[in-house]
């Protein structure tokens, strides 16, 4: 199976920040949901793809396709939601119709009038009277009308209400039904990746921590809450980061079942990808 | 390319309007006067909303979006170059419609003072675009609009200053001489901005 993207030793310095040796793929046909905190390096990251900012050193491929060598064919086959509208205040969907049927060789009015009418975005209003809300629906919107491969988005479902979150997830979902399309989708907001994420890769200070399939993680993980005595009877394997509180110990361990087996009256929850993601970054080692 | 430039004149729908009126304002005031400066305000109005379109791109972080689809950053520089010369064009010819309307309405004749004015202008405008594009892609918009009061003061001043000390310009010298002259620093002056502004847009990072 082809890979929609591979990154491979992505280098890129800042002086204060830096990408260090990101490598990472997105299988073709899934959905990777991209998490870290602010100031990570997932927008960075992005940005390295799409070749926004110049790298030091590393390979991009998407599609099979170099990054720099084709570019221009493979921007057409994408599509790209940035955190924020990027649309002028001045304009309206007509006008977003005809500017892009003559940047995109394969603008699909037919396509984007179905999105504005599912996503119920008014057509002759400008997009300063627009609810950010609307302009998210609208870029996304935008984003598949030329019918992409694969969409890249930064943060598209951050700031926006739950029900319109749900509306959009679900178009990611139709999107990903057909096996030729794949999303790569960067978010702090990690309940929705339990939804739809296939993999999850896992960035904190320019650094790839974590890459999985999602079922593997939340299937394998787990959270248990000991007293200080339990603690030290455990291998230092068995458990990734733990957390000291006032009531005793959090640990995330690798094998709930096998730490339920070895330590029946033990409490081991399900860790969710929020709380992974608190583990690795708050947690010790 | 053609939607880069699209976008701008779509953008400029609104600007456009504010502008007619202003212009048929001061058309209204200063053709009867016989004041002829009017034909070089509306090009030049016309050419500075080439700014104004970059302003609308940064507010809207437009560059790092465009950047993302099938364009090259040579076509986003291009475009903006070709939006200056769509504006002056557009300028020069309502200056001219304007200047055939307004002198045959008061009476006067269409002189070729006015075809004067409004050529020159038009090349005044081509290098004034040409020194403000760079400046913009180097140190955006909002900074360069300051540069832009010094691009007009340091020639005013210059030409000042030769006033002043009373060197002998030849004004009677060949007209066309003259002319052909500030077509080719104009047109040099453009590649060599156009080339200058593609060369650190290349290496900007968004």
């Amino acid at each position: 199976m082809t890979n929609a993207l591979e990154i491979q030793n992505l280098n890129k310095n800042y002086g204060d920040f830096q990408l260090k040796n990101v490598s990472f793929a997105v299988p073709k046909g899934s959905i990777v949901g991209f998490i870290g905190e602010n100031g990570a390096g997932k927008t960075t990251t992005l940005k390295a793809i799409l070749n926004l900012v110049s790298r030091d050193s590393g390979a991009i491929e998407m599609m099979g396709m170099d990054t720099i060598k084709e570019e221009k064919k493979i921007k057409e086959n994408i599509g790209v939601v940035l955190d924020g509208c990027n649309f002028h205040d001045n304009l309206n969907t007509g006008d977003i119709s005809k500017m892009m049927g003559c940047i995109y060789k394969n603008w699909n009015p037919v396509i984007y009038n179905k999105y504005l009418g599912k996503f119920k975005l008014p057509e002759n209003k400008k997009f300063k009277e627009f609810s950010r809300g609307m302009k998210m629906k609208l870029q996304i919107g935008v984003a598949l009308s030329h019918e992409p491969t694969f969409l890249i988005l930064d943060e598209a479902t951050s700031g926006l209400d739950p029900i319109v979150r749900e509306e959009i997830l679900d178009v990611f979902m139709d999107f990903i039904q057909d096996e030729e399309h794949s999303i790569l989708i960067s978010s702090h907001i990690t309940s929705d990746l339990d939804k739809i994420a296939d993999y999850i890769v896992f960035i904190h200070q320019g650094e790839i921590l974590l890459k999985e399939e999602k079922e593997t993680l939340l299937d394998g993980m787990g959270v248990l809450k000991c007293g200080i005595e339990e603690f030290n009877k455990l291998d230092k394997d068995e458990y990734i980061r733990y957390r000291k509180n006032q009531f005793g110990y959090e640990i995330l361990v690798k094998d709930k079942r096998g730490i339920k087996k070895k330590y029946p009256e033990a409490i081991v929850d399900g860790a969710s990808i929020e709380e992974i993601m608190l583990f690795y970054i708050k947690g010790e080692k | 390319m053609k939607g880069l430039i699209l976008k701008d004149l779509l953008n400029l729908k609104g600007t456009f309007k504010t502008l007619g009126v202003m212009m048929l304002l001061f058309t209204v005031i200063f053709i009867p006067a016989g004041n002829d400066f009017v034909f070089g305000i509306i090009i030049i109005m016309l050419a500075m909303m080439v700014i104004t379109t970059i302003s609308y791109d940064d507010l809207a972080k437009w560059d790092t979006y465009a950047l993302t689809m099938p364009v090259t950053r040579k076509e986003m520089v291009l475009s903006k170059y070709l939006v200056l010369g769509i504006l002056t064009i557009s300028g020069a010819i309502l200056s001219l419609i304007v200047g055939i309307i307004g002198t045959m309405i008061v009476g006067r004749s269409f002189s070729m003072e006015i075809l004067a004015i409004i050529g020159v202008v038009l090349l005044i405008a081509l290098v004034f675009g040409s020194v403000m594009l760079p400046l913009i892609y180097k140190f955006g918009a909002e900074k360069a609009r300051l540069m832009l009061m010094l691009c007009f003061l340091i020639p005013m001043g210059i030409i000042f200053l030769l006033e002043k000390t009373n060197i002998p310009i030849p004004i009677d010298a060949n007209p066309w001489m003259y002319l052909s002259l500030l077509i080719g620093f104009t047109l040099v002056g453009l590649i060599l901005s156009y080339g200058l502004s593609l060369k650190i847009y290349e290496k900007k990072e968004f």
